[in-house]
């Protein structure tokens, strides 16, 4: 079954997020996809992440595709314009990708090619629109095409950055664009979580698109550190450092985190599904959907 | 439902020769926007304004020139993620919507910018129609900005 088709089910998700290598090594992917075999329904492939140059993400799902995982594309809008994006849409329509994440992208300034120029043509809502126009058989200059791709859409949410209201509002741009599910950034903070989750529910938005809650696990509180400080819009709760700084052990600290949290999401009215973030440590992914249940929902 | 074709409706320029009256005119707008909007609201002179739209001040002052609401990566109380020194104009666009009961007017998704539109002139565009007009007055109801079902 497809990941939209498990969603339409209301099927619990689960879905996790591999990074391209920064070389033509395409065994990498194959390596790391190793781990998202078991109880993962579908696998996010960035699109050169945080603005350094990577193995592209539509060749990466085909890679994805060959080993019998069902990839889900992110698509940002800093590197190419409306028509670069239309385009390889329609590529990865052709290869058999089914799934497009739209994003607006970060800033370039971020990566390891910082002079470079930002296109930002399109933002993340608008991508969306475009991606949703595509499905519907037309390119934006409004010319019908022979045969439309079949896309399922979706939007990413950040709970976490301020202001908050405008965060709910933001979702419902997007919902009202044509996005079908929504990924949230890494929750280390319940407790903002739900204060964005109750506004969601108020404007009934959680019923009208599958909200996957990002949990990331870390290694040590260095990993937090660096998060709180250096990656934009992320807020972590005090009592989850203060966890991670005075653990003896970490790594079992931090899966023990994950896992709760996954848990306290699980619980949660609106939240569909969890979308895992193993940065750099692919290979814890399979403990986690096991001890946190995840693996015959 | 919001219908789906604004988002992507594009006004492309016409090929005709503009007349001298049409020149005479963008020059005196061109110039009036110049000394009013641009030190008034930091225009960028998209010539496709939604000033009104966004509370008054001008959204593509974000390095991300973003039309549609602020990106993930805005920091507590407001900082713009790619120049920290500075705040992010759609944090202040939604604190200044909030004091001007202009909530409403963010829930639209606007338009894919049309870029032949660049460093033109917004009011002639309003006047010749290839831009929406913008919009002063807002209804006493959605002035709190709540989502209604039409």
């Amino acid at each position: 079954m497809a990941l939209r088709e498990k969603i339409e089910s209301g099927r619990f998700v689960v879905t996790a997020e591999l990074g391209p290598p920064q070389s033509c090594n395409g065994d990498v992917i194959r390596k790391k996809a190793v781990h998202f075999r078991d109880g993962i329904d579908g696998v996010n492939i960035t699109d050169n992440q945080t603005g350094i140059v990577r193995l592209s993400s539509i060749a990466s799902a085909k890679i994805l595709l060959e080993e019998g995982i069902e990839p889900v594309i992110q698509v940002t809008c800093r590197d190419r314009n409306r028509i670069a994006l239309q385009s390889d849409l329609l590529g990865a329509a052709a290869l058999g990708i089914g799934n497009v994440l739209c994003l607006t992208g970060d800033h370039q300034r971020f990566g390891n090619h910082p002079e470079s120029k930002g296109v930002f043509d399109l933002n993340s809502v608008q991508l969306i629109a475009t991606v949703e126009r595509l499905t519907e058989g037309f390119f934006l200059s409004g010319e019908r095409m022979k045969k439309a791709p079949d896309f399922f859409i979706g939007g990413a949410a950040n709970p976490f950055a301020d202001p908050l209201e405008f965060r709910v509002l933001r979702l419902a741009k997007k919902i009202r664009a044509g996005a079908q599910f929504i990924q949230t950034q890494p929750v280390f903070d319940l407790g903002r979580f739900g204060k964005w989750m109750e506004g969601v529910r108020k404007l009934g938005l959680h019923k009208k698109v599958a909200i996957l809650a990002g949990v990331m696990p870390v290694k040590s509180a260095k990993t937090l550190h660096y998060m709180e400080n250096e990656v934009p819009g992320i807020r972590i709760a005090r009592e989850t450092i203060r966890r991670m700084e005075e653990a003896k052990e970490p790594k079992e600290e931090g899966v023990k985190i994950a896992v709760e949290t996954i848990r306290e999401l699980r619980r949660m009215e609106g939240v569909r599904g969890i979308h895992l973030m193993p940065l750099m440590w692919e290979n814890i992914t399979p403990r986690i959907v096991e001890e946190a249940d995840l693996l015959d929902r | 439902m919001v219908d789906k074709d604004p988002v992507v409706r594009i006004v492309t320029l016409e090929k005709k020769k503009p007349t001298r009256l049409e020149k005479f005119l963008s020059q005196v707008m061109l110039f009036l926007e110049n000394v009013i909007k641009v030190p008034l609201f930091r225009c960028q002179r998209c010539g496709e304004c939604i000033l009104s739209h966004t509370a008054f001040v001008c959204s593509q002052r974000c390095p991300k020139r973003l039309r549609n609401g602020p990106c993930g990566g805005v920091g507590e109380g407001g900082t713009c993620e790619v120049y920290p020194e500075r705040q992010c104009v759609w944090y202040l666009i939604y604190r200044r919507a909030r004091l001007l009961g202009r909530i409403s007017l963010l829930n639209r998704i606007e338009k894919i910018h049309n870029w032949n539109l660049e460093k033109s002139s917004a009011w002639l565009n309003v006047f010749t129609k290839r831009i929406e007009p913008p919009v002063f007055f807002i209804r006493r109801r959605d002035q709190d900005g709540t989502e209604r079902e039409d």
